[in-house]
């Protein structure tokens, strides 16, 4: 079974992490280079254990455009979020033995480092994924 | 023979083999796979069996053996499918050539021109020519890109069909076709050379593999074409270039800028041979963009410290890079190289020049650019403010938190 393990972050918590003041929880050069190095091993171990399909990380908000009909017509809005709304930040899609071992695997990005108040504040969620329409019918 | 020693063998029969086939059966699709699997079998059993005493012809031997099954069953489907398939003679079938036999260094460089013919994509192209010229496996090409491997797969078997429709025959491209095509080559190679050297996070490892196999193809290249002076200027461009990597990201994987490089981490090694290729093909002309390109990265090496760079001559060398491309990166840098040669101000009206190119909108490199000279003037506050500003356009956190930590120093009370 695949499950897709997703993280989510706000335009403030990305700002947090670019360096640019926000008056909340900065992230040293430190905290930032400990990110890199935890999630270049979890990776690493998910890849060597066969389990990882694709992992991704999604660039800020502010980035994000969302399309909308507005009188019929398909329209565009650029950073369509406010600061403190929480979006998908980014994901990994597992193929493992069961939900629990996909629990399991998720579970582990607690202990991922950050400035004081960050994990406590942080959520992942797993789904499985659905791999036909017939399962979608059910 | 040690498993690298192996893969190297391989790798570099790969091409020669795949252009032996296809010389003598045409079919370049089906040859291609053909090749594959005789690589494989190679690799599965000369570790135990030990190599043959002629692995190529082995090799040959092999492909074609596997191509005449691909073949057979290819056609038992045809006539299933359409009886007057039976009466079509295989249209990419190949007249020898008049002249003089073919080398497999020959062969090798036709391959080279199929894999980036102008009527594919550059994304095919890449792809391809790892695969075909390169010997990385579909699945090697697919994670190098970061795309899975079933949509490489896909890239690749569509580009082979490309080919094989537009009839492209297996022979070197006439005189005056060559060094267009050529072009397109060179510039494949520099894109994977870029893939691989501009990517610093995440699987950083299989990236700069990339790098180092742009540079095998380049070195493959020159080999072939040993007068050509582009060719010798971009091996030595990314020599040059990738000399400087052991000191180009710090501890915590975050960019180092070159004035701050620790300069003796670069590898000197590298450096002499690039200097070397381009000292050589510079005087012999006519000057391409890669050599100087490599000319301006080799003044940069050369220096042992920053202060020492030779200003001066990087601007006159990217005054004729401008003359030659019409590129806003090269004004930029330009703009750059004019600051610290002739002071910022003269740098920053260039830049002035520059903010009205449509090209460079919403590029942080601009404004970086210019918090970088408004700093050099002491104009702290504007420097700050343009240095925020590069900081909102970069598009990756690393670069995001080096422009906001030169913003922070900036501010009043630091």
């Amino acid at each position: 079974m695949k499950y897709m393990i997703l993280t989510y972050a706000s335009q403030r918590d990305y700002d947090a992490m670019s360096g640019k003041a926000t008056g909340g929880s900065a992230w040293s050069a430190e905290d930032f280079a400990a990110l890199g190095a935890f999630m270049e091993a979890f990776n690493r171990e998910l890849a060597e254990s066969g389990e990882l399909v694709e992992t991704r990380g999604l660039t800020a908000p502010v980035h994000a455009r969302r399309i909308q009909l507005r009188n019929g017509v398909p329209a565009v809005t650029d950073g369509p979020y406010a600061e403190t709304y929480e979006v998908l930040a980014g994901y990994w899609i597992v193929e493992c033995e069961s939900f629990d071992r996909a629990t399991e695997i998720a579970a582990r990005l607690a202990n991922t480092p950050g400035p004081p108040g960050v994990a406590e504040r942080a959520a992942a969620d797993v789904r499985p994924i659905a791999e036909s329409r017939a399962e979608l019918d059910l | 023979m040690t498993d690298t020693r192996l893969e190297d063998l391989l790798r570099d029969l790969a091409p020669q083999v795949l252009g032996a086939v296809v010389r003598r059966y045409g079919h370049f699709d089906a040859a291609e796979d053909a090749t594959q699997e005789a690589m494989l079998a190679a690799a599965t059993r000369w570790p135990d069996g030990g190599v043959p005493d002629d692995p190529r012809a082995w090799l040959v031997t092999v492909a074609s053996r596997r191509l005449t099954d691909l073949l057979r069953s290819e056609q038992a489907r045809q006539r299933r499918e359409d009886a007057v398939a039976r009466w079509v003679l295989p249209e990419q079938r190949v007249a020898p050539p008049a002249d003089s036999p073919p080398s497999e260094l020959d062969d090798t460089l036709i391959l080279l021109f199929m894999c980036c013919h102008p009527s594919l994509s550059p994304a095919s192209q890449i792809a391809l020519t790892l695969r075909v010229v390169g010997g990385l496996t579909t699945a090697e090409v697919a994670r190098a890109f970061l795309v899975p491997e079933a949509t490489m797969t896909r890239r690749i078997t569509r580009a082979k069909q490309r080919i094989k429709e537009s009839g492209i025959p297996f022979r070197m491209p006439p005189g005056a076709e060559r060094a267009e095509r050529l072009a397109a080559v060179l510039h494949v190679l520099y894109l994977i050379f870029n893939e691989g050297y501009a990517s610093t996070s995440g699987p950083s490892l299989v990236r700069a593999d990339l790098a180092a196999e742009a540079i095998r193809l380049a070195r493959m290249v020159r080999r072939l074409l040993p007068d050509d002076g582009e060719v010798a200027g971009l091996l030595a461009l990314m020599l040059l270039t990738d000399a400087r990597r052991p000191a180009r990201t710090g501890p915590g994987g975050e960019l180092v800028p070159m004035a701050e490089q620790d300069r003796t981490a670069w590898d000197a090694g590298a450096i002499a041979e690039g200097v070397a290729l381009i000292t050589k093909a510079l005087p012999r002309g006519p000057t391409g963009p890669y050599q100087l390109q490599a000319a301006i990265a080799a003044v940069h090496d050369e220096a042992r410290a920053a202060e020492e760079t030779d200003w001066p001559q990087i601007v006159a060398l990217y005054e004729l890079l401008m003359r030659i491309s019409d590129n806003p990166v090269v004004a930029l840098n330009h703009a750059v190289a004019v600051a610290m040669a002739r002071g910022a101000p003269a740098g920053l009206e260039l830049l002035e020049g520059l903010r009205a190119d449509e090209r460079l909108a919403g590029d942080h490199r601009l404004q970086a650019a210019r918090a970088h000279l408004l700093e050099m003037t002491g104009d702290r506050a504007a420097a700050r403010e343009a240095y925020r500003a590069a900081a909102e356009h970069a598009n990756n956190l690393p670069q995001q938190r080096h422009l906001y930590a030169r913003a922070a120093r900036l501010s009043p009370d630091a």
